[in-house]
C-alpha cells in the first residue's frame, strides 16, 4: 500500500512539473488558491457548508471510477483494496477536512469523512448500457459528450432563474446564465485525440470558423429560457444582460481558440494565465483573441495540410 | 497515384524512418509488414500528414488527406458518444450527407450504444465503417484484422477486393499473412524504418516461411538455450 501511495504522490508531482511549475512552486500556488477561493466561498454563502461538501464529493468522484477501481481490485485483495479505497479518499479528502476544522465546523468534517469511507463501500458497475438521450448528436462532439456528463446542471440553472425571478434579483439570473457558460465553456476546455480534426476537410480558419459558430448556437439555444424570463422580468435591465450575453459569447471564442493554439497538446501555463487574467480585465479580450487566432491557425494548418 | 520519395523521419536524434521510396497506384492493394517498432504505423502518419518529414509525399489529389480513410491500429473514442455519432461525426467532417445509417451497418453493430464501450473488435469495426462511408479514394488500414472475428475477416478481405475493382487504392499493415496474400498485389517488409524487400503477388507462397526465418532466426533457440 505504500508503494501505491508513493505513486500516486510520484504522479502528481509529474502533473505538476508537466503544467510548467517547479514542484514547492506548485504545492504553494495550489494551497493558496485553493484557501483563497475555500475562505471567498465561506464569506459569500451561509450554505458554504454543503457546497463545500459537494465539491470535496467531486473531488474524489474521479477515484470512485469504475474502471479504475476494476484495476485495482485486479492487482489487490479484497481486504488491501477497502483499505487502500479508504485510505485514499481520507487523503484526498484532507484539504478539505482541514479548512472545515480551521472554520470551527467539526461536526460537518466528521459527517463528510464518514461519507466519503461509505462511498467506497458501493461498487460501481462498469457495465451500464443506458445511452443519455441529447439534442446534440448530429454535430461534432463536445456538446454530443458535454450535455451527457453535465445534463443535470441545466435544470439547476433554469431553477435558479426561477428562484432569481421569484425573489426579484436580477443578479442570481445573471448568474444563473452565466452558469450555462461556464458549463459550455468546460465542453472546449481538454483537447481531442488529433484525429477528430485531422479528418475535417476544411482549411483551418474554415475549421475554427465552424466550431465556434456551433458552439455560440448551442450556447444560445441552451441559455434562450433564461434569457427570454430575464427579458420580460428585468426589462429595465437588458442592456445589463446582453452584455454578460455578449460576454459569454467572447470567453467561448476564446476558450476555443486557446485550446487550438496549442494544438494536439493541452493548453499551457502562459494560456492560462492569460485567460485568468481576462476573467478579471474583460477589455483584454481585444488582445487575447485576436493571438489564439493566429496561433491556433497556425497550429491547424499542420494538421490539417492546409 | 502516391509517390513517395526519400521519406525519412526522426524523433529528436532516432531516425525511425529512412530515404523511403514508395509508389502507389490505383485500383491496387499493397501490403506493408514488419516487426513492433519497424516503422509501419509511423510511415502511415507521414502518408497522412499527421507527421511532419523529410522527403516527399505527392498524389492526384490537392490534398491527400481529404480523400484518405484512416483506420487507426487503436482508434480513439470519445467516453459518451454512441456508434452511429461517432459515424456521423466522421460523416459530418467530411461534408458527407448520410441517409440511413442502418443500411450500412454491415457489422451489425449497436449503435445505438456507447463506442467507448465495445469491444476491441467492435471498436475496429465501427472505425472501419466510418471511413468506409466518407467516400474516399485511399484507404490506409493500421492492422484492420487485429481483434475482429472470422466472418468480420471475411467481410473486410470482400471490401478491400471490392475496393480494388472501384479503382481505389488500399494501403494495410497486418501480422496475419493469409488477409495480406489474399488481398495485396505487393507487400514490403519493413525494418528498423526502411523498406528492405518487395515481394510481388507471383511469390506470396513463399512469404510466409521467408518472414518467419527473416523475424524468428534463432531467437527462440537462444532464449531457451538450445544452442
Amino acid at each position: 500500500m505504500k508503494e501505491y501511495f508513493q505513486l500516486q504522490f510520484k504522479m502528481l508531482n509529474r502533473s505538476i512539473i508537466d503544467f510548467g511549475l517547479p514542484l514547492l512552486v506548485g504545492y504553494a500556488l495550489l494551497t493558496f488558491i485553493f484557501i483563497l477561493l475555500s475562505n471567498y466561498l465561506f464569506e459569500k454563502t451561509e450554505f458554504a457548508n454543503y457546497i463545500f461538501g459537494l465539491l470535496s464529493f467531486f473531488f474524489i468522484s474521479k477515484l470512485n471510477a469504475p474502471k479504475r477501481n476494476d484495476f485495482l481490485k485486479s492487482i489487490f485483495n479484497k481486504q488491501k483494496y477497502r483499505h487502500l479505497r479508504i485510505a485514499e479518499n481520507i487523503v484526498y479528502c484532507i484539504p478539505f477536512t482541514l479548512f472545515l476544522l480551521y472554520k470551527k465546523q467539526f461536526v460537518f468534517s466528521v459527517i463528510l469523512n464518514v461519507l466519503i469511507i461509505i462511498v467506497t463501500l458501493f461498487n460501481f458497475s462498469t457495465n451500464i448500457n443506458v445511452t443519455i438521450p441529447t439534442p446534440f448528436s448530429k454535430k461534432p462532439f463536445e456538446f454530443t459528450t458535454g450535455f451527457r456528463k453535465t445534463f443535470y446542471l441545466f435544470p439547476v440553472a433554469y431553477f435558479l432563474t426561477f428562484i432569481s425571478i421569484s425573489v426579484n434579483n436580477f443578479n442570481f439570473g445573471i448568474f444563473s446564465m452565466l452558469l450555462i457558460g461556464i458549463i459550455c465553456f468546460s465542453y472546449y476546455s481538454k483537447t481531442e485525440d488529433e484525429y477528430f480534426v485531422w479528418n475535417f476537410n476544411l482549411s483551418s480558419k474554415e475549421f475554427l470558423f465552424e466550431k465556434i459558430k456551433t458552439c455560440l448556437l448551442y450556447f444560445t439555444l441552451l441559455s434562450l429560457p433564461i434569457i427570454i424570463a430575464l427579458s420580460i422580468s428585468f426589462y429595465k435591465d437588458i442592456a445589463v444582460l446582453i452584455t454578460f450575453f455578449v460576454l459569454c459569447y467572447a470567453y467561448l471564442s476564446t476558450i476555443i481558440l486557446a485550446k487550438y493554439s496549442s494544438f494536439p497538446k493541452e493548453m499551457n501555463m502562459s494560456q492560462g494565465i492569460l485567460i485568468a487574467i481576462s476573467f478579471a480585465f474583460p477589455p483584454l479580450l481585444i488582445i487575447i483573441i485576436p493571438h489564439f487566432f493566429s496561433q491556433s491557425v497556425k497550429k491547424l494548418n499542420t494538421i490539417l495540410n492546409d | 497515384m502516391i509517390k513517395i520519395k526519400n521519406l525519412s523521419k526522426f524523433y529528436g536524434e532516432k531516425q525511425v524512418l529512412n530515404s523511403i521510396d514508395l509508389e502507389f497506384k490505383k485500383g491496387k492493394a499493397y501490403g506493408i509488414v514488419g516487426e513492433n517498432g519497424a516503422g509501419k504505423t509511423t510511415l502511415f502518419r507521414c502518408i497522412s500528414g499527421l507527421e511532419t518529414h523529410k522527403g516527399t509525399i505527392s498524389s492526384d489529389f490537392k490534398k491527400l488527406k481529404d480523400h484518405l480513410g484512416l483506420l487507426l491500429t487503436e482508434p480513439f473514442f470519445f467516453s459518451k458518444i454512441t456508434g452511429r455519432e461517432y459515424i456521423q461525426l466522421l460523416a459530418n467532417s467530411r461534408q458527407i450527407k448520410l441517409s440511413s445509417i442502418e443500411d450500412k451497418n454491415i457489422f451489425d453493430l449497436p449503435l445505438n450504444q456507447y463506442a467507448s464501450t465495445y469491444s476491441t473488435g467492435m471498436k475496429k469495426k465501427l472505425a472501419l465503417t466510418a471511413i468506409l462511408l466518407q467516400e474516399n479514394s485511399v484507404f490506409i488500414l493500421d492492422e484492420p484484422f487485429n481483434g475482429v472475428d472470422i466472418q468480420s475477416n471475411l467481410i473486410i478481405t470482400e471490401i478491400i477486393k471490392k475496393f480494388k475493382e472501384l479503382g481505389k487504392t488500399v494501403i494495410i499493415s497486418s501480422h496475419i499473412f493469409s488477409t495480406l496474400a489474399d488481398t495485396c498485389d505487393e507487400i514490403y517488409l519493413m525494418k528498423n524504418g526502411e523498406i528492405i524487400k518487395k515481394v510481388e503477388q507471383i511469390d506470396f507462397n513463399d512469404l510466409e516461411s521467408e518472414m518467419k526465418k527473416f523475424t524468428v532466426g534463432n531467437r527462440v533457440d537462444k532464449l531457451l538455450n538450445l544452442n
